[in-house]
């Protein structure tokens, strides 16, 4: 109980710590929209006729017209009632969108990594068991590859090769299955909502539409993670605890993994904290390709539109989920290592 | 350290299962039954408003509301020689309105309502709807009041409900856009007491209610809609108001956002979606020549592509540099590298005087140096000059080899052009403010009669009117075009407005592309529409 509370002040601690961080990057954001060059009113009135009345009438709808520390105001006080404004590229609430669309985001990013963890985290271990063998130079190569290709083209090429092809892959368009019947609406995870209502052959649907998107962006992602677990393992295998353990007479494998993996593990669990924020926000590319209605493809649209509302509350959410992954990094570290302490 | 059996075994096996996972992954047998009567759309936009009237709203909502509401009366369409069919602006029928009478000084029409219309949820439709939908148009603060000002419609009182189902339109003068300005997607029909619930003072015209909702009685209903990604429609089984009172093919609408064009061209060549109206320009002949899907290449008459010069800056408000640059530009280069010459030219006529009114049509201008190294020199530039030509990102493909032909000609005659790229929403303001001297972008029109290209883009102070330029004489002679009933005279101003546009330069007519629209090869009568979006009432399968 003790723990746990002092667990729930740390890291309420940190969360507070983070706040002036939060608004800083709201500031910022709202003021560096403002200052690019472009303007939404005129992007949005671009109907056949609108003329300068039209342009007026969305730049007051927009809030436009107000001097800009009273639009701040507004849009704090906005914040503060738990709303982000209005999209005027979907024409929706951007905490709706927001709302749709991060589940897709999270569940492409998190089958990514996680399908770039199985991967990387043996791949750095068997380079590191054999350094500079035959092994060692195959895993660099893939490495290499996967972080070379951007991820729009190695999108394209999976297309082409598991779709176009060989057409064993669903046709890459969103999380799922066009003429299927709408998915159940409960956490916005797909592969979590139809296991919940039992619905298998949805399940596997889902999970087939995801498959593509999450390879292309674990390929990307191989590399750090794969390099970090080989160059972190290297240097533990080598230390003296080890040849302990192999003198004791402990078996390969119990040495390798519950001795020397556990404690190469910590600065792998930092680069994937990266790697996942990054993910998250980088997976454009991926999410245009695949027409996965993710926030990143929703934000690089707001963007290109100067839709000012889109693109804060992304940056705001962005700001918000790299807080929690590094706190949940920190919560990590220390079931990886008991020495290391949150604070 | 030995790499052992078991890892191996291990490694393998996670292999195998990630194959396999790729396996199961081969898509569900779709409902083949249903399939055949759905039509499945992938397009590169997205639908923010279910009311294309909406500020802000998308032109991809244009081919919405279009089915999803009536309007009083809708264009006809012919063949074209190419496959397909295009709108035809002359040939205007009743939609909502089984019988049009127009009083014989061209002031008043009176619509007689279908007499078994009815909205989406079974009421009849009424003359007050008809009313306050016009009403509407005209009155609410949406895209609809400019373009409804086009053809005279400026007031609710020009309105009147003169009858059970029967509403009288009055016009203050004769208007040539009268009928065709209602066949536009801004004069939808609109069911007003449906509408009237859900308008608050703030918003009598029910704005916010009809962004999300759906209040009409077209051929197609909203099933569902995620904006930014899809929408589903389903047919309107009690729709009587199409040619013959016939329903459409189609049951189901599928439209789907996918933003990689090349994602969508083999969606279309693999048969998994069955329409495709924005693929890039270079892959339209590799999927003809692959011949796996049907391409319709349509010309459209009512768009066009221009150079443009801000003729309110120096050096560009000299009408004799405005000409140098037109002649010196390599025409034909110019629409192989862009378009690969897949569209209608508007240029490479050699007339000096326009033999007939038609516009756009192929202008009297060619490539010739030598004149345009002349006539720099007389206005005052013997040893050329510097100027910046600016596009869009978002028509880099195929301005991009435009704009180095361009650079090229024209530093034959001693211009030296720098090239910018500038995002679409910069572009946009710095078009509004006048601020880019020399720049290239696209036009189109709804209603493509000579005088409306030349009111919207060559006279008035918006956006549309790119150059800037103002010429009195092609102001007037635009406004009494509009307005005369008399063909021999309107042919006469439209032949001098040519003229003079074609003098004073202040853009450069280039070309028009093709619609070019992929489709599964089952699929006929697709049309080209001058909103340019597609209309799925006129398509049927086999």
């Amino acid at each position: 109980m003790r723990a746990l509370k002092s667990i729930g002040l740390r890291v309420g601690r940190r969360l507070a710590a983070s706040v002036p961080a939060l608004l800083g990057v709201v500031v910022f954001t709202f003021v560096l929209m403002r200052v690019l060059p472009g303007d939404p009113a005129v992007f949005f009135a671009s109907g056949p006729n609108a003329g300068q009345a039209e342009i007026q009438m969305i730049r007051e709808q927009m809030g436009l017209d107000r001097p800009v520390h009273e639009q701040l105001i507004r849009y704090f006080a906005e914040i503060g009632r738990g709303q982000l404004g209005r999209s005027m590229t979907t024409g929706q609430a951007v905490v709706a969108d927001l709302r749709e669309r991060l589940p897709a985001s999270l569940e492409l990013t998190l089958a990514a990594l996680v399908l770039a963890l199985g991967f990387a985290i043996p791949l750095g271990i068997l380079a590191a068991l054999r350094p500079n063998s035959a092994l060692d130079h195959v895993v660099r190569f893939v490495c290499s590859m996967g972080v070379c290709v951007p991820t729009f083209v190695s999108g394209l090429l999976l297309i082409y090769v598991f779709y176009v092809v060989l057409g064993i892959s669903p046709d890459p368009t969103g999380r799922i299955d066009i003429f299927a019947a709408s998915p159940p609406d409960i956490t916005g995870f797909l592969l979590i909502d139809f296991a919940i209502t039992g619905d298998w052959a949805g399940w596997y649907a889902a999970a087939g539409q995801l498959l593509l998107p999450a390879c292309t962006m674990a390929l990307f992602v191989l590399a750090p993670l794969a390099r970090m677990t080989r160059a972190s393992m290297l240097a533990v295998l080598g230390s003296d605890f080890i040849r302990t353990a192999r003198s004791i007479g402990l078996s390969h494998w119990k040495v390798i993994v519950v001795h020397g993996l556990r404690n190469a593990l910590l600065p792998v669990i930092t680069i994937t904290g990266i790697v996942f924020s990054t993910m998250l926000g980088a997976n454009v590319l991926v999410e245009k390709v695949f027409s996965w209605p993710g926030v990143g493809s929703y934000a690089l649209d707001a963007l290109l539109g100067s839709d000012y509302a889109p693109v804060q509350g992304f940056v705001l959410m962005m700001a918000l989920a790299f807080v929690v992954v590094n706190l949940l990094i920190d919560v990590l570290y220390g079931i990886a290592d008991p020495r290391v302490n949150v604070e | 350290m030995k790499f052992n059996r078991r890892q191996g075994l291990k490694a393998a096996a996670a292999t195998a299962a990630a194959t396999g996972a790729i396996a199961a992954a081969a898509p569900r047998e779709a409902m083949s039954q249903t399939r055949a009567e759905t039509l499945r759309q992938v397009m590169g936009g997205v639908i923010n408003s279910l009311d294309a009237t909406m500020l802000g709203g998308t032109r991809e909502g244009f081919g919405l509301v279009m089915n999803t509401y009536d309007r009083l009366c809708s264009m006809g369409r012919k063949p074209v020689s190419t496959g397909g069919f295009t709108f035809d602006l002359d040939n205007i029928r009743g939609e909502l309105a089984e019988r049009i009478d127009r009083s014989a000084d061209g002031l008043t029409y009176t619509f007689h309502i279908r007499q078994n219309a009815t909205w989406h949820d079974g009421t009849p439709v009424t003359a007050e709807d008809v009313k306050w939908s016009l009403d509407r148009s005209v009155s609410a603060r949406s895209l609809a009041p400019p373009q409804m000002s086009m053809s005279s419609y400026t007031s609710p009182d020009q309105y009147k409900i003169v009858g059970e189902k029967v509403v009288e339109v009055k016009l203050p003068r004769s208007d040539r856009l009268a009928l065709g300005n209602l066949s536009t997607p801004y004069a939808m029909m609109i069911n007003s007491k449906l509408a009237k619930q859900h308008a608050t003072s703030d918003d009598p015209w029910a704005i916010n209610y009809l962004k999300e909702n759906q209040a009409g009685g077209g051929a197609y209903i909203v099933e569902s809609h995620r904006p930014g990604q899809q929408l589903q429609l389903r047919r309107n089984d009690n729709w009587k108001n199409g040619l013959n009172g016939e329903l459409p093919f189609f049951r189901r609408i599928i439209m789907q956002t996918v933003p990689e064009a090349a994602t969508r061209a083999s969606l279309v060549e693999r048969g998994d979606a069955d329409l495709c109206i924005d693929l890039a320009a270079s892959d339209v002949p590799a999927i003809e020549s692959r011949n796996r899907a049907k391409v319709v290449a349509i010309p459209q008459g009512n768009t066009f592509q221009c150079i443009v010069f801000n003729t309110r800056v120096a050096p560009f408000d000299n009408p004799k540099v405005r000409r140098a640059f037109a002649l010196a530009l390599p025409y034909d280069a110019m629409f192989q590298a862009a378009l690969f010459s897949r569209g209608s030219k508007y240029y490479g006529a050699t007339w000096t005087h326009a033999p007939n009114g038609n516009f756009p049509q192929p202008l009297g201008i060619n490539q010739d140096l030598d004149r345009a190294k002349a006539l720099l020199a007389e206005a005052g530039f013997p040893n050329g000059l510097e100027t910046t030509f600016t596009y869009a990102v978002s028509m880099s493909a195929f301005v991009d080899p435009m704009a180095a032909l361009l650079q090229e000609a024209l530093g034959r005659i001693g211009v030296r052009v720098a090239i910018q790229k500038l995002p679409d929403a910069q572009i946009g303001t710095l078009i509004v403010e006048r601020r880019l001297p020399f720049f290239t972008d696209l036009g189109s029109a709804w209603l493509p009669s000579p005088d409306y290209f030349f009111r919207l883009y060559y006279s008035g102070e918006t956006r549309w009117n790119y150059s800037g330029w103002q010429n009195a004489e092609v102001t007037a002679m635009a406004q009494e075009a509009r307005f005369t009933l008399d063909q021999a005279r309107y042919d006469d101003i439209c032949r001098r407005m040519i003229d003079i546009s074609l003098e004073q330069m202040p853009h450069v007519m280039l070309w028009s592309g093709n619609h070019e629209a992929v489709m599964s090869k089952d699929i006929s009568g697709y049309t080209y529409w001058f909103h340019r979006m597609v209309d799925w009432r006129d398509l049927k399968r086999g």
